[in-house]
Parts: structure tokens; C-alpha cells; sequence
């Protein structure tokens, strides 16, 4: 019988309630609606019992009990507020102003602090208690989190948040008494820790001991009633984090998983050092008016109008001189669904393009154009599935710069469930929290899956008989396993890790594939072959997916894959290209991305919400857009499972107009009849076509 | 009946809680119409001799000599002290310098301040030594009432003052509690 179906009868001050077996004195009062205050304690976290904030009063017991940690008991008899009661709250809290330097410059300006709400919250009026006035000090190495000892109250939420949500376990506490400190690793700075910048300590952190490094003055932040609160989504990858934005005057102050609620998504609402502070930095100089490259070669402002006029135009040239093969469109994978809608829509009718692709990399779909196999669809497993696998091999990188989130959840799962877990691959992201890890090059990451795949099948062979496995299993070609160890100059070590991987593999029940970008890009087909059919080996997940997932380079690259892709299209080619549109946008990441266009195109159009500065030398024509934080859109994710709709954060600058409405003004000049001339239209167009997709892949 | 005499100092702070008091604007002369103010910053009386008054105010901290002084003369003088503003309840920004020493506070003060060409710490016997730590009023002598506040506002000096006069202790409702 569930624990939560066995009622017991308890009194809660005066009034006499039933509520569920095993629940904790503070959850009963708070299904009462009677508030308990706490400081410690944080719905996400397990309990700690430390700061005794939430002490009430049982059966008239002379000491009072921390109602986190005090389970009901039939009969029981709870005092939750009287006078003794508030006086040891007060007490409490006193100690814990009076322990360390609570002076603190922000806090009564924004409002933002859990210490102090509790202070009005009881009255505190001035210290019963002498303040220690002993400095601690401030690590203030990282770019993004700080530090600041003198604040901190030693409640462990950041502790516990480090492990049961981030699953890094960097931090803990250090000394003993009132020396104690929340440290990093074995007392390291935050610069030299293993942290990953995730933010979930910052975000439970209930003063101001852990701050964010670039919005914690209150002349940034201005007072917390100001605040205005969004619920909207992470786009930076593919997991689609939900978030909450906090905006004032039009500007950023903060963005948050949605950590209490965060239990139907297997990461816990936690987000990384990309979503949560990255995006809050300012990325790139805003362009504010259409462009337009004088004869001379400047730049010059021009009005939207003769902007849009100058890019057909010059599209138009490029088509009627070379054909459409050589106009090309790239598009962001930032962009919502019904841009890239709009946008291959226009591309395809405007000026029958050769090549419409992502900005990112239009490569790492390579690996889907193995196709299906055996009439096997090739549908990629749900990125929840990372959670429940027991084996995660990852055949090259998850960078820590593009997919952070990943690695989080991978890490939680080592801790949690004792996941088994292997890289192959130049990256070491995951290495120090016990991973079996093989450096190679991607390329040689494929041949080493080649024989890993081979090996696994005979292994499997030998153990399977009986069981007998879900699906064919045979051995694409015949690898030798002594060639590729003297070709990759394996070492001892190497072997026997190589055949540690190949042990849990078969071992595994429910294992699952995590393939880089730089991987899924390569040319090897027989590696990438050998790829799926590992992930083959041991049958189709529950949703009778592939026990694969390929890791891409944005929130929307599955989208754009699918949207751009359209019916077995391939838009890839790049030879012979003269001109083209590009839509860009706000990405953390953009300064990285090498465009691979030639230098001499007839002509160029950006649509971008920033300067697109490795494009100034061979732009034509600029045209801004709002960024994606000020646009609406759908989203679909890393594995095109789900859709979701993202709010907008922030209000365009005035004039700036959306991409999709740039794009519908195009094509009226392109004269090209468009059905998506609103955005109500678009959205169910974009809606329609991913279901199409996802129907077509079924099938 | 004879006029309540009231008490105002000023030791280690901005001067911002008697900013806030003066901010009563016409409530002011409501009040000196049913209390006499003696010693204060606005009537610029530092005499102490008086032989007695019956409430005794403290805008700021205890950061140095005179300050104890002042404060430890002012409790024997009067019947009842109240701490004002949160450098008198709580120590306030002064304590910043907590962690240092008082020499390397006057080091960073008067000769390493950027800008400083040859400073030199002023020393003299009409200034005051500074204490080894900023404290709050109620770390030296006993007090009677808190009214915390950066600075408190002018309606919560009112409410502090009419209590008193109404012959009660202030104690502050929550909503008037406020460390900004």
C-alpha cells in the first residue's frame, strides 16, 4: 500500500486533521495551509534539520522539535506558533545574524533575501546577541559565481543542491564549528574546482553568500517588487530547459530552472553556466537600422523599406545570372520553428534555392542519411531515456560548451543509480566522475565503435542464446581487433578499458548512445554504420526508438533538420554559390562559427540581431531582427520528440521588427504568394508539418 | 504638566536618521509643542550638564572614545535610550572596518587612499582614538528601545516618538520594520 493512502489523525493547533502516514510535520501544516517558516529546508532538497527555524511544539514536550524532519504520528499533538515558539525562532535567527557579517549593502535595497525576509518576518528589531565581527573570506575567482563566506549561514542547501541536483558534488563543508566553510572540492578556489558553473547552489542559496558575479548590485536589479517573473524555455540546447526569467525594465536579471517543480523532467529543473549566465551577458553590438554597402564600400543606414528592395533585387540578380542552385539561405538553429518555416518557404519559392542549411553545421546529420535500415526507423531515442539507461556510451564529445545539461544529468545518474558510463572520444568532460574514458580523435572514435560493435555482437552471441535477442544482430564487416589496437597504438591500459566498455555493453540491459556532433559529422559511413548497429544490438527502447541519441549544436537543429529537409530534400550543396540570405542569431557561440562561404558572393543578405562581424567584409545588405529572447516560437527538441512553445523575455527595441515578418515582407516583393502572411498562420503551419514529421517517421 | 525633555546624539553615522527626523517637516512643530529638546545635532546645544532628561536618542554606532563617552553619559542622564537607525541597532556600514585593525584602518584611510600623495594619519589630542571594532549601542550600554531602519522613515521617528509620549515603549509593527 502506498505510504501517502494511510491517514493518521493529528492536531495541528487546536484543529483536529487527518493527513498521510509518513509525511513530516511541516508538509501536513503546509497542506493546512499553516505557514511554517523555514530557512534550511528547500522543496527540491532533502532535509537537513539544521537551522531550526521551523521548530513547533509536540505534545507539550519542554524541547521543541524541527517539524522538517519530525514525521506525524497518530495522535500527535503540534503547536506550531505561541509565544515560546517565536522566541526561539527569533533566538535562532539571531545567532545566525550575530555568527557572521550580515551588514549587508544589497539585500534591504532589492528585497531579495531569505535571511532577511525571515528577520521581518519575526520581528527582529536589534540582537539579543553580541556579532562575532570575524572576517571570512570572499572567492571571487569564477566569472560567474562568487562566494562571500561573511554571508553565508551554513544552511548546506548549495551542498545538498550540488549533489542531488547537479550530481557534481564539488561542494561541501570544511573545518569543524565556527570556522566551517562551504568549500570547493579539497578547498579549492572556485576557479581551480571541478565545478561546472550549473547555478544550483546560487539558486537555492537563501542570503546572498553565493551571488551571481555580474547581477547582484541593486543598481542592476533594482528592488524585487519590481520584479516581473516569465516562464519560458532555454533554447541554447537541445534539452529545452524550462525556465524563469526575471525582468525588469525590460532587462534580465535572472533566469532560473523551475527547480520545486522540475520532477517530471529526469534533470530536476537545474540549468547550466550557458543558460543561466551566459545569455545574461551582452553578446555581440546591436543592429538597431537596415544597412546598406555603398559604392564605396561603407556601410550606410537605410530605411527598412529600400533594405528589403535591395535584397530582392539582389537575389533576383543572382538567380536570373547563375540559376537558383547557386542562391543559397542559412538560417540559425536558434530560430523557432515557424522561421525556419517562413524562411525555407521563401528561399525555396522566392529564388528556388540551391542550398538552404543551419548556420551551426549542416553536417552532423550525416548520420541520418544512412536512412532506415531493414525498414528500421531511424527515430533517435527521447533524451529522458538518459536517465533510465544503466549504460551510456559516448562516442565523442559532450562539450561543456554546447551541451553542459547533458553532462549534468549523465553525472546525477553515476551518482544516483549507479549508471555505467564510457567516452570514447577527445573529451574528458565527464572523465573525472568516474567514466571509463578513451582518448582518441573522432575518427579513430568510429573505428574503435567498429570493433566495440563487432565484439559486443559475439559476446552477446555467446550470452543471448537463450534469451534470445530482440533484433537481428549481424556484423556489418569484419573488423580485426589487433589491427585497430596497433592502428590507435592502444596501450595496456587502453585494452583492458576498451574491454571493460565491451563487457558493460553486454552486460547492460538498457544501454544507450550518445554520439558528438564532431562524430555524427564524419564521413566514415561504414563507422557511422557500425554505430547504429550497435545501438541495434540490444533491440529498440520502449518506444520502439533507436537506443541512440546524436547530440546537436542547438536548441533547434533537430527542427531545422526536419523543416529544412522536407521531404528527403537535401539543401546541402555548397559549390558554385553567388549569393545568398543568412538569418542569424543572438547565440553565445556565434563567434565561434565558421560560416565556411567564399569570399566572393555576389551578393549578401543578413538578417541578424547583432552585427554580424565575421560577415561585415561580405555583406551587402543588413537587416535587424528581434534576438531570440524577444521572440515567440516553437521549439522542437534535442530528439524531435517534443515541442514546446517559448515566450518571449524581453520587448524588441522599438522599430525592430520579427525575422518571420521580415521574411513575409520579402516575399511580398518577391512577389511570391505566401499562406503565411500572419503569425497565426505560421504557427499552424509549422505545427502541421512537425506533426507530418513525426507521423512519417512513425510509419 | 512640565514639558518631557528629550536627548538627541549623533555618534558614528550619517547624520541621515536626524536627516529623517527633520523630514517630519510640520509634524516637527507638532512635537516640540510636547517635548523639549535639549542636546541634539538640530539645536546644536553639546552640553551635558544638565543634571537629567527623560528620553535619550542615538543616531549611529560606538566607533571611538568620545563616542562611548557620549553614549555612557547619556544612559546615566537619561530615563530611557532608544538606538536609532541601524547603526545604533546593529552596528550599520561602520563595521565594515571590523576586519581590520584600527591602524590599518587609518593606513587605508589617510595614507594608502588612492590619490594620497604623502598622507600622513592626523594625531592629535582633540581626536578622539578610534575603538578596535564598531559596536552597536546596545553592546555598551543597556537599551530601551530599537527602531532599525537605513534611515528609519520619518512616519516610523513619529510612531517611535508618540508612543512614548502616550507613556510606552516603542516597539515597532512589522510592517514598519525595515533595514533600508
Amino acid at each position: 500500500m502506498e505510504r501517502e493512502a494511510i491517514q493518521v489523525k493529528i492536531t495541528i493547533d487546536g484543529k483536529e486533521t487527518l493527513v498521510g502516514a509518513g509525511l513530516t510535520i511541516l508538509e501536513a501544516a503546509r497542506q493546512q495551509g499553516i505557514s511554517i517558516p523555514t530557512l534550511c529546508h528547500h522543496p527540491a532538497l532533502s532535509e537537513r534539520g539544521g537551522c531550526r527555524m521551523c521548530v513547533v511544539e509536540v505534545d507539550g514536550a519542554p524541547r521543541l522539535a524541527a517539524s522538517c524532519v519530525t514525521p506525524v504520528r497518530d495522535g500527535m499533538n503540534v503547536v506550531t506558533v505561541n509565544a515560546r515558539i517565536i522566541e526561539t525562532r527569533r533566538t535562532m535567527l539571531e545567532f545566525l545574524f550575530a555568527e557572521r557579517n550580515h551588514h549587508c549593502m544589497f539585500c534591504p535595497r532589492s528585497g531579495d533575501c531569505e535571511l532577511q525576509a525571515l528577520a521581518y518576518a519575526l520581528h527582529m528589531d536589534h540582537l539579543t546577541v553580541p556579532s562575532s565581527f570575524d572576517a571570512f573570506p570572499v572567492d571571487a575567482t569564477s566569472d560567474y559565481i562568487g562566494l562571500d563566506h561573511n554571508r553565508c549561514i551554513l544552511c548546506g542547501r548549495c551542498v545538498r543542491a550540488c549533489e542531488e541536483l547537479s550530481g557534481c558534488r564539488v561542494l561541501n563543508f570544511h573545518n569543524r564549528g565556527p570556522a566551517t566553510l562551504i568549500g570547493f572540492d579539497l578547498n579549492e578556489t572556485r576557479e581551480h574546482s571541478t565545478c561546472t558553473s550549473c547555478g544550483a547552489c546560487l539558486q537555492v542559496c537563501p542570503t546572498g553568500a553565493l551571488y551571481h558575479r555580474h547581477r547582484t548590485h541593486y543598481a542592476v536589479k533594482g528592488h524585487s517588487r519590481n520584479w516581473q517573473t516569465i516562464r519560458t524555455v532555454c533554447p541554447l540546447c537541445g534539452l529545452l530547459c524550462p525556465t524563469v526569467s526575471t525582468v525588469r525594465d525590460n532587462d534580465l536579471i535572472k533566469i532560473e530552472g523551475i527547480v520545486p517543480a522540475g520532477e517530471d523532467r529526469p534533470d530536476r529543473g537545474i540549468l547550466c553556466h550557458l543558460g543561466r549566465f551566459e545569455v545574461l551577458k551582452p553578446s555581440g553590438r546591436r543592429l538597431l537600422h537596415p544597412m546598406a554597402r555603398q559604392t564605396d564600400g561603407s556601410w550606410a543606414e537605410t530605411s527598412r523599406e529600400r533594405a528589403l528592395d535591395l535584397t530582392v533585387e539582389g537575389l533576383n540578380r543572382v538567380r536570373d545570372a547563375h540559376g537558383g542552385h547557386a542562391v543559397m539561405g542559412l538560417v540559425s538553429g536558434l530560430s523557432s520553428n515557424e522561421e525556419l518555416v517562413c524562411f525555407r518557404d521563401l528561399m525555396e519559392s522566392a529564388w528556388q534555392a540551391g542550398a538552404i542549411a543551419t548556420v551551426e553545421s549542416s553536417e552532423f546529420q550525416n548520420i541520418y542519411d544512412l536512412g532506415p535500415d531493414n525498414g528500421q526507423p531511424f527515430t533517435e531515442a527521447s533524451w529522458r531515456k538518459m536517465a533510465e539507461a544503466d549504460f551510456i556510451l559516448t562516442v565523442g564529445a559532450v562539450s561543456p560548451d554546447r551541451q553542459p545539461a547533458v553532462g549534468n544529468l549523465i553525472r546525477r545518474c553515476l551518482i544516483e543509480h549507479h549508471l555505467r558510463s564510457a567516452v570514447i572520444g577527445p573529451d574528458d568532460f565527464l572523465y573525472p566522475h568516474g567514466t571509463h574514458h578513451l582518448p582518441v580523435k573522432n575518427k579513430d572514435a568510429l573505428l574503435l565503435v567498429r570493433l566495440i560493435s563487432n565484439e559486443a555482437a559475439k559476446g552477446m552471441k555467446k550470452t543471448t542464446a537463450a534469451a534470445g535477442p530482440g533484433e537481428s544482430v549481424r556484423p556489418i564487416e569484419t573488423v580485426k581487433a589487433t589491427d585497430i589496437v596497433k592502428r590507435l597504438h592502444l596501450d595496456g591500459t587502453a585494452q583492458i578499458v576498451l574491454h571493460e566498455i565491451i563487457r558493460d555493453f553486454v552486460d547492460s540491459v538498457n544501454p544507450l548512445i550518445l554520439v558528438g556532433e564532431n562524430v555524427a559529422a564524419q564521413a566514415d559511413k561504414t563507422g557511422l554504420g557500425a554505430l547504429v548497429n550497435l545501438a541495434r544490438l540490444k533491440g529498440l527502447d520502449h518506444d520502439r526508438r533507436l537506443r541512440l541519441i546524436v547530440l546537436k549544436p542547438c536548441g533547434n537543429s533537430m527542427g531545422a533538420w526536419r523543416l529544412l529537409n522536407r521531404s528527403g530534400r537535401k539543401h546541402r550543396a555548397r559549390a558554385g554559390i553567388k549569393g545568398g540570405l543568412i538569418l542569424l542569431e543572438q547565440d553565445p557561440f556565434q563567434g565561434a562559427v565558421d560560416l565556411k562561404i567564399p569570399d566572393d558572393l555576389g551578393f549578401l543578405a543578413v538578417i541578424s540581431p547583432c552585427w554580424p562581424d565575421s560577415l561585415d567584409d561580405r555583406a551587402h545588405v543588413l537587416i535587424p531582427k528581434s534576438s531570440w529572447r524577444e521572440t515567440d516560437g516553437t521549439w522542437s527538441g534535442l530528439d524531435g520528440c517534443e515541442t514546446v512553445f517559448r515566450r518571449k523575455m524581453l520587448d524588441a527595441p522599438a522599430g525592430i521588427q520579427a525575422a518571420w515578418q521580415t521574411l513575409a515582407d520579402l516575399a511580398v516583393r518577391a512577389n511570391v504568394t505566401s499562406g503565411c502572411t500572419t503569425w497565426e498562420a505560421l504557427r499552424r503551419q509549422a505545427e502541421h508539418e512537425m506533426q507530418k514529421e513525426a507521423i512519417g517517421e512513425k510509419t | 504638566m512640565k514639558k518631557p525633555k528629550l536627548a538627541t546624539v549623533w555618534c558614528e553615522a550619517c547624520a541621515g536618521c536626524h536627516m529623517s527626523f527633520l523630514d517630519l517637516d510640520e509634524g516637527l512643530v507638532d512635537i516640540l509643542s510636547q517635548v523639549e529638546l535639549t542636546v541634539s545635532p538640530l539645536t546644536d546645544v553639546k552640553d551635558f550638564a544638565f543634571p537629567h532628561v527623560d528620553v535619550g536618542i542615538v543616531e549611529g554606532g560606538v566607533g571611538n572614545q568620545e563616542n562611548r563617552e557620549v553614549i555612557e553619559r547619556l544612559r546615566r542622564q537619561c530615563r530611557l535610550l532608544i538606538a536609532w537607525g541601524d547603526c545604533a541597532v546593529f552596528g550599520g556600514i561602520h563595521t565594515l572596518r571590523n576586519g581590520l585593525s584600527t591602524g590599518e584602518v587609518l593606513r587605508c584611510s589617510y595614507v594608502e587612499t588612492a590619490g594620497t600623495v604623502n598622507g600622513v594619519i592626523p594625531c592629535h589630542e582633540d581626536i578622539p582614538p578610534l575603538l578596535d571594532k564598531v559596536l552597536p549601542v546596545n553592546a555598551v550600554v543597556a537599551v530601551d528601545g530599537y527602531v532599525p531602519g537605513c534611515p528609519p522613515a520619518p512616519e516610523v521617528l513619529a510612531y517611535c516618538l508618540k508612543e512614548l509620549l502616550a507613556g510606552r515603549l516603542p516597539v515597532l509593527p512589522e510592517e514598519m520594520i525595515h533595514f533600508d
